[in-house]
């Protein structure tokens, strides 16, 4: 069980992301603004948004259930669980039982069953095609983290993500290119996740991106919004607490803690910049093209596991 | 209670039960109560029997049987009291499923189906504690002509032809495993396991035999390729006796493989552990590919089975590649992984075939895309087959996740120090699994949400109603067993950890410390579902009340007239269907069913082996009538023929021969 100071960096970690995720996709819309060269509005226009619709009416299509209505409070639980599982401020994960990675990503998993579910739910054709997008991208993602991860794991000698992270940073990683195709294979993966151009545009509801919200509204549509952002930060996270872990704090002290937060905001504002980047400067791709790309990700996840085998 | 007493108790019911059933057959609702009540009482006795064998000393019983050549001896080791338990407590379920349930079939011969049902719990349960080879093929004959007439049970065409498949398969691996044991006794010079175990084979007779096992065992298993009868056969047959086919039967297969390849013959060589990863790798990843094109509920359970069946042999197959190589935390890792999912599997499957019984019951058609919008007219059915679907797609902390994180480590570890193959095949193997997670949370979000969720499709769904009591009470216990198998999985993974240790012969190890899930080392990873279902509780709190503090003097949420559909007026054709939905899978992995459409091809042609079968019965049948019966009737036409011209209608001629009797009598009489 976790001492009182690991469940604490816990409970912080959880708010510091819930607090903190308007911000980061209204950091993406200034972002994108600046580089389509135009006003964008300020960076906490996500905050008001969500203001606003948490005070407009919740309306709902008369063919939904039950599942519609729980969705937005399952997907932000999930989420957090996953949040507080997650070495972000210290190198150990703050709870080691939910911080396994197997449990990590079946967690995500949790949080897409429902997402998917209650666009079915919703009786709208493009929520329903939606749900079948987001749980395909999954299909096709899920295997390459998994196996990147499964190496990283393999080279630390657990698969608990802090101990991985732990191992990076001491440079215990007996062998530096598996660990760097690894962490490649996992950051295209992530890409993927963040649900970003080329591969998914989350600001177009009416197109089948961002589907299964088609008919959500007012405080369920802030909550899902807001859980949105909320993924895409955590995913972001999840990746620097493996592969990127170069500063974290070693035990629970303040002053530790405080550094650790100061660098994770440093690494997540530069992974984000750079995630803009890319996603402003590329057209959408087919869908039906996703697995060539996938594939690649398969690929390189596949040669980090060569070279693991191999003991380069 | 001494083990044996309940256990001979269950059977004894089971029996009584099943002939008292067919006894009743002319007053049915009699028969449905008699067979669910004995189904009942020998699952409990039954389930009484496994668990207390399952911690307990291993049991020996050993009767003079009527059989010079083979003794009649059981035995109940923690094993095969797993199965006991196992296969006992899903009848008791299916039973009480079956006092509602069974009323559809009214008229069709339910006092049949009673006797089959109850043979068929009975000889499940013989065929894992019988201990000499010739019983257990008895069993085992039994366990398969019992189901084989459960299939057959609707005697439409495509029962008797899936009944004919399965038939057909059933056999053809009965002669492998009765070669297995040959080869087997060849050698000990007896039938009893007892023997095989004191003198295992040896190389290359050792390996043969452990195919041929392999061979048979597996298409009882519904591995890959030797799947091809279970996903028609297990459709045809009636709900509850799918879930138990599906459930618990298919199950004995692997238990049989585990029984042959490490009980019997010691472990063996690594190169069997890597064969049986490998088929259950396919079978994992094929099994949900093929399941996610179905539009069929039953079928695409049935493929699932596939899939499950799979997950657990990547269990075994890497608990028997650790004990091999002799690495015994790998061995009891794996071998405990394999068996929790088992257990699993038995739980979770048997409430979705229940749950598609409950609706089929209602709606009378298996087609998916009839249906939708159930949730809100049978909700207990659909919140019980949301916690199976959540818990077949392994997803935290329900018990599917628990057995699919503990492959995941028995992989692991396999993987961290091992041979060169076995370094390279069980990273893989984990990569199909993840897989394989991915595809059947997709699967079972189509199945729950083209089933219960959105507008309903047809008239039927829209007036359905939630089925009587009894299903109910039965789908909500296996729902329960999920939670619990999941929460408590801290309590359930020692015990079953010391059964795979006991099994292999191996110190135990240790799989938990208080509330934490831990494989062997806690080093290498933790895990603590009751945790996480604590924290998914305490944050679902936060999102609630953030929407409460918001929602406080504001209208209440409003249900609108209809969903957006770009400007258009929305009807039904317009939602998603079973088909639509996994329509980008079907694309993205087009060889993977180009692989079945070849495949079926096979089992075509089995199929049109039985159609060749039935004509030849035909021509035979017809073969017979001409040499022997049609002759005689010829023969008896021609003579009549003949008589009549004796009778020429004219009296006069009639008087003639009357006169001529007379002449004729008198001449007698005279002489």
């Amino acid at each position: 069980m976790p001492s009182f100071a690991q469940l604490l960096v816990a409970v912080v970690q959880v708010l510091v992301l819930v607090a903190a995720a308007p911000l980061v996709s209204g950091f993406m819309r200034v972002l994108r603004a600046k580089m389509h060269t135009r006003h964008g509005p300020g960076p906490l226009q996500d905050y008001r948004d969500l203001f606003k619709l948490m005070k407009r009416q919740d309306l709902r299509p008369p063919a939904s259930g039950f599942v519609f209505k729980i969705m937005p409070i399952v997907m932000p639980a999930a989420l957090m669980v996953v949040a507080m599982g997650t070495p972000i401020l210290t190198r150990a994960t703050p709870i080691p039982a939910i911080g396994d990675l197997i449990t990590t990503i079946y967690l995500f998993a949790l949080a897409r069953f429902f997402f998917a579910l209650s666009g079915i739910d919703s009786g709208s054709s493009f929520a329903g095609v939606g749900a079948s997008r987001e749980l395909t991208l999954g299909v096709l993602v899920e295997p390459v983290m998994l196996l990147s991860l499964f190496v990283a794991a393999l080279l630390a000698g657990s698969t608990n993500l802090g101990e991985i992270g732990a191992a990076v940073a001491d440079g215990r990683m007996h062998s530096a290119a598996a660990t760097l195709l690894a962490g490649c294979a996992f950051a295209f993966a992530c890409y993927v996740e963040l649900g970003k151009l080329p591969y998914d545009m989350a600001e177009a509801e009416q197109e089948l991106q961002e589907g299964p919200l088609t008919e959500y509204s007012g405080p369920s549509l802030a909550l899902i919004k807001w859980s949105m952002s909320l993924k895409q930060l955590l995913v972001v996270a999840w990746f620097i607490g493996v592969f990127l872990p170069f500063g974290n704090a070693a035990d629970t002290s303040l002053p530790a803690l405080a550094l650790a937060f100061v660098v994770f905001v440093v690494k997540v504002v530069a992974i984000f910049f750079a995630v803009g980047i890319v996603e402003n400067s590329v057209a959408r791709a087919r869908f039906r093209l996703t697995p060539r790309h996938s594939w690649l990700g398969v690929g390189v996840a596949s040669l980090a596991f060569v070279f693991y085998l191999a003991g380069l | 209670m001494n083990p044996f007493a309940l256990l001979l108790t269950s059977l004894a019911i089971s029996v009584v039960g099943a002939f008292a059933s067919l006894l009743a057959a002319r007053h049915e609702a009699t028969a449905i109560r008699l067979a669910g009540l004995a189904g009942g009482l020998a699952g409990a006795a039954g389930l009484a029997a496994g668990l207390a064998a399952l911690t307990g000393p291993v049991a020996v019983l050993d009767v003079v049987g009527p059989m010079p050549f083979a003794r009649f001896v059981l035995r109940l080791d923690p094993l095969s009291g797993l199965m006991v338990a196992v296969i006992s407590g899903l009848a008791l379920v299916a039973s009480l499923y079956s006092l509602a349930y069974v009323r559809e079939y009214a008229g069709r011969g339910v006092g049949p189906m009673g006797f089959f049902m109850n043979l068929f719990i009975a000889s499940m349960i013989l065929v894992v504690v019988a201990d000499n080879a010739f019983w257990f093929l008895v069993f085992f004959e039994m366990m398969s002509l019992a189901s084989y007439f459960l299939v057959i049970f609707d005697q439409d065409d495509e029962a008797v032809s899936a009944g004919f498949l399965y038939f057909l398969v059933a056999h053809a691996g009965s002669v492998a495993i009765m070669a297995a044991f040959y080869l087997m006794a060849d050698a000990a010079g007896s039938f009893d396991f007892a023997a095989f175990r004191a003198h295992p084979l040896q190389g290359t007779a050792a390996s043969v035999a452990f195919l041929l096992g392999l061979v048979g065992f597996g298409a009882k298993a519904g591995m890959i390729p030797l799947h091809i009868w279970l996903p028609r056969a297990h459709p045809a047959a009636p709900s509850h006796a799918s879930a138990l086919m599906s459930g618990v039967m298919i199950k004995i297969g692997v238990f049989g493989i585990v029984k042959v390849a490490i009980d019997l013959l010691g472990g063996g060589v690594v190169w069997w552990g890597l064969l049986v990863l490998a088929l259950g790798a396919i079978s994992s990843v094929l099994g949900v590919v093929y399941a996610l094109a179905e539009h069929d509920i039953k079928k695409l359970l049935a493929y699932h089975s596939v899939e499950n069946v799979g997950i657990i042999l990547l269990g075994v197959g890497t608990g028997m590649i650790g004990l091999a190589s002799g690495q015994p935390l790998v061995a009891v890792l794996g071998l405990m992984a394999g068996l929790y999912h088992l257990v699993n599997h038995a739980v979770f499957k048997g409430l979705l075939f229940l749950g598609a019984g409950s609706v089929i019951y209602r709606m009378h058609t298996k087609d998916m895309e009839e249906m939708g919008g159930l949730a809100k007219t049978m909700p207990w059915t659909s919140l019980s087959f949301l916690v199976g679907a959540l818990a077949i797609s392994a997803i935290p902390p329900l018990n599917g996740f628990v057995s699919e994180w503990y492959t995941y480590q028995a992989l692991f570890a396999a993987a961290f120090d091992g041979t060169f193959l076995v370094r390279f095949s069980t990273p893989i193997a984990a990569t199909l699994l993840a897989l394989t997670g991915a595809l059947a949370v997709m699967c079972f979000v189509k199945a729950y949400g083209v089933i219960f969720s959105g507008a309903p499709r047809s008239h039927h769904a829209a007036e359905a109603r939630e089925v009587p009591a009894t299903m109910v009470a039965a789908m909500l216990l296996l729902a329960a067993a999920c939670v619990a198998l999941g929460l408590a999985a801290p309590l359930v993974a020692p015990v079953l950890g010391s059964v795979a240790a006991a099994t292999l012969h191996l110190p135990a190890v240790t799989f938990a410390d208080g509330a934490i899930l831990l494989p062997g080392d806690a080093g290498r990873a933790v895990l603590s579902t009751p945790l996480i279902a604590l924290l998914l509780l305490g944050l679902a709190a936060l999102p609630m009340l953030l929407a409460a503090v918001f929602a406080v003097g504001r209208r209440i949420p409003r249900t609108t007239a209809a969903p957006w559909a770009c400007g258009y007026l929305p009807d039904g054709h317009m939602t998603v269907s079973a088909g639509s939905f996994a329509q980008p899978i079907r694309m993205f992995f087009a060889p993977l069913y180009a692989i079945r459409r070849s495949a079926d091809g096979a089992a075509a042609d089995l199929g049109h082996g039985f159609d060749g079968f039935v004509c030849r019965a035909r021509r035979s049948e017809s073969l017979f009538d001409r040499s022997l019966v049609a002759p005689v009737e010829d023969a008896v036409a021609r003579f009549g023929r003949r008589s009549q011209i004796i009778q020429g209608g004219d009296f006069r001629i009639y008087c003639l021969y009357i006169v001529a009797a007379l002449v004729a009598l008198l001449l007698v009489t005279l002489r």
